[in-house]
């Protein structure tokens, strides 16, 4: 491998000194202005996968060869290591929420090459409430990472083996309960996190079953992801489709396929494959839930796909006037006080869903899309791949507001088109290199000035082994 | 043992009738295998990052097809010469980066087996187009398997593609295929070939590097 850039082409290395505004885009945004800010150190040389960042602590993920390197967001260096738990190169990480007792903790499960997906653990020291945010800040304020416990606190606590072949991609369940994996072995597994819920945290590790493998797809399974079962659309329709639980999850093939799954709760928590997505005519890389509630509303998330034929999808969820009906306050209820649960099979509505394709968003890239970020604050998306472009796009809002309230739709009638513009691109954003993975996350670089932990970024991982972050100004 | 060969009778071209310019090059070259190592090695720090390398070094190293039109129509070659000195500081030419790999099954290498061929290797852009070391230039070499069912023909491909990967410039993407018609599955062959991680992790495997080893021993 030729050396690798540390200066992206259009590098201005100097932070941003009045990073204030565009904390939100204003209501129609035309432009943005998509700059480099220095990238975390130390430069991982190799290839490097992808960066995940923690939902709430200002720390980032990398895989990268067999290890896992945890950047802090706050200084943009190291903060630890996870090392010598794979075989082969890790592909994929999950930050595991925080469930019962566990919240002392930080989990992470790793997805590699080996087949197998490994669960880890950092203990941070004292049991007061908020020791974990404290333990961060106070490592991130250490000179330069170099000190020598540096790799001490990451532990290999559980090794989930079932997988015939490489893990491409794994997903936590909003609530942590249950974690999917996938693999080349074209099959999806699905894990329960069955640990007693007053579990001790000296036993941290935890006991996972294995729940379903959904072997429907003809192809590697290249991502998982699980719907955000929270936001108001999920539940309103989860509890007025009683016999599903809450809990959606989405694949990306090889096959050229997505796949929807659901748990049927009248039958006895079997998974099954609620619907087919076609369209794409290559690989699909990627799979992403709509987070920004607030634009969808009642409406079920929409999914977003990334393929090897170039192109960005868009897909809703056909919903009938029955689903879109105004909710009682059943929302919680969940199915197991479900009152319809003992109905036979053959009295229940399909479980089959229909999914369109409502959007192609204008295609960019010349070459396969592996990555794309739907951000949950500002519903402005992001895609790269293997030309090395970085883009940035917005809907349109306009139609949104005339097909208001289903003006426009007959009942049953399709979900409504949406169309999007690009708002920016970069080129080159790792020199010459591919870049593999892209997602948004909060500043809390000190050159965020006041947006501090609200104003978003974007990161980008590349095979050049450079995880480089980028500003984002909308005007 | 001969009868396990998927093809046991192959037409060899003698060494002699291969289209290459290693023997014929340019007489300021050091040596015939010099251009391989250097482009392994390269000696001199490759201008990636417009802003950390002078205009100078820009001018210096920047890619010159001159030789374009040469006695065997090699044109997907690139030179990557020094134009202070006007002498050759890197040398490469597709052709000959591929063409020494050895074949998984016979003791002949891919070219005299013709299954890599001259008039099936393209580059897109043109080397002349190429505006610096950033922009993208594609690839693509068009494989003939031997016979069309040779299942062997994923492993050639991965070669090739591991072999262009690891001697070009980053900026270079690499598309290997098997000609239209060559071969019973190219479709299915192909797409394996183009999926990155599914080449990452085949590269992972210790029989398959192995063999990989073999067959690219002969290159450098």
């Amino acid at each position: 491998m030729a050396t690798p850039s540390t200066e992206a082409p259009t590098a201005d290395p100097q932070g941003p000194s009045a990073a204030t505004s565009a904390l939100r885009p204003p209501q129609q945004p035309h432009t943005a202005t998509i700059t480099p800010l220095p990238p975390f150190q130390p430069d991982l040389y190799h290839r490097a996968w992808s960066s995940i960042p923690h939902p709430s602590l200002p720390l980032l993920a990398t895989a990268h060869a067999k290890s896992v390197t945890v950047f802090s967001l706050s200084t943009f260096t190291k903060h630890s290591a996870l090392t010598g738990g794979h075989a082969r190169s890790v592909r994929t990480v999950a930050w595991q929420p925080p469930r019962g007792s566990n919240k002392k903790r930080l989990g992470l499960v790793t997805g590699s090459f080996d087949a197998t997906a490994g669960l880890w653990s950092y203990d941070v020291e004292g049991e007061r409430e908020g020791a974990l945010e404290r333990e961060v800040r106070l490592r991130d304020n250490d000179s330069d990472g170099d000190s020598p416990e540096d790799d001490r606190e990451w532990e290999f606590n559980l090794v989930l083996e079932g997988h015939e072949n490489e893990i491409k991609s794994l997903s936590f369940s909003p609530g942590g309960q249950f974690l999917a994996t996938c693999s080349r072995d074209k099959s999806v597994w699905i894990w329960e996190d069955v640990s007693p819920s007053d579990e001790d945290d000296d036993d941290a590790n935890g006991d996972w079953e294995t729940v379903a493998v959904l072997n429907e797809h003809e192809g590697d399974v290249k991502c998982v992801a699980w719907c955000p079962s929270r936001l108001p659309g999920a539940r309103a329709l989860a509890a007025r489709r009683r016999y599903y639980s809450a809990e959606c999850l989405a694949s990306a093939s090889y096959d050229n396929t997505v796949r929807i799954w659901r748990e049927d709760a009248a039958d006895g928590g079997e998974w099954t494959c609620v619907a087919v997505l076609e369209g794409h005519e290559g690989t699909v890389w990627q799979v992403q839930w709509e987070e920004a509630e607030q634009r969808r509303g009642k409406k079920f998330p929409r999914l977003m796909t990334c393929s090897a034929d170039g192109t960005i999808r868009v897909w809703s969820l056909k919903q009938d006037e029955d689903d879109e009906a105004e909710e009682g306050d059943q929302e919680e209820g969940g199915f197991n006080n479900n009152p319809f649960r003992g109905i036979p099979n053959t009295m229940r509505r399909s479980l089959r869903e229909e999914w369109e394709c409502t959007a192609v968003l204008p295609q960019v890239h010349t070459r396969d899309v592996y990555s794309i970020a739907w951000s949950a604050e500002t519903g402005l998306v992001a895609s790269t791949g293997s030309d090395g472009v970085i883009a940035l796009y917005a809907e349109e809002e306009a139609e949104e507001e005339e097909g208001k309230d289903g003006e426009n739709e007959t009942a049953g009638s399709s979900p409504p088109k949406t169309t999007w513009r690009v708002l920016g691109t970069v080129t080159g954003g790792h020199g010459p290199y591919e870049i593999n993975h892209i997602t948004w996350c909060k500043r809390f670089d000190p050159g965020a000035g006041e947006g501090r932990g609200k104003e978003e970024m974007l990161v980008t991982t590349g095979d050049d082994g450079v995880v480089r972050p980028w500003q984002v100004r909308i005007s | 043992m001969e009868k396990d060969l998927e093809n046991a009778n192959p037409t060899i071209l003698s060494v002699s009738e291969l289209p290459s310019r290693r023997r014929k090059g340019p007489a300021a070259r050091t040596g015939p295998d010099a251009g391989c190592d250097k482009i392994v090695f390269p000696k001199h720090h490759w201008p990636y990052g417009a802003t950390s390398s002078s205009s100078d070094e820009d001018e210096d190293y920047a890619e010159e097809p001159l030789d374009e039109q040469d006695i065997y129509g090699t044109r997907p070659c690139l030179l990557f010469i020094s134009r202070r000195t006007r002498t050759f500081s890197n040398y490469a030419c597709l052709i000959d980066l591929i063409s020494p790999i050895s074949d998984p099954e016979h003791p002949h290498t891919l070219g005299q087996l013709s299954v890599v061929r001259l008039p099936d290797i393209h580059l897109t852009p043109s080397p002349r187009e190429v505006s610096g070391s950033n922009s993208l230039v594609t690839v693509r070499v068009d494989l003939t398997p031997t016979i069309n069912h040779c299942s062997l023909a994923t492993v050639i491909g991965l070669a090739v593609r591991c072999r262009l990967e690891r001697t070009l410039p980053p900026n270079y993407r690499v598309d290997v295929r098997m000609k239209p018609g060559s071969h019973d599955q190219d479709g299915q062959v192909n797409k394996q070939l183009g999926d990155k991680e599914r080449v990452a992790a085949a590269l992972e495997n210790d029989a398959l590097q192995a063999m990989m080893n073999k067959m690219l021993g002969a290159c450098d």
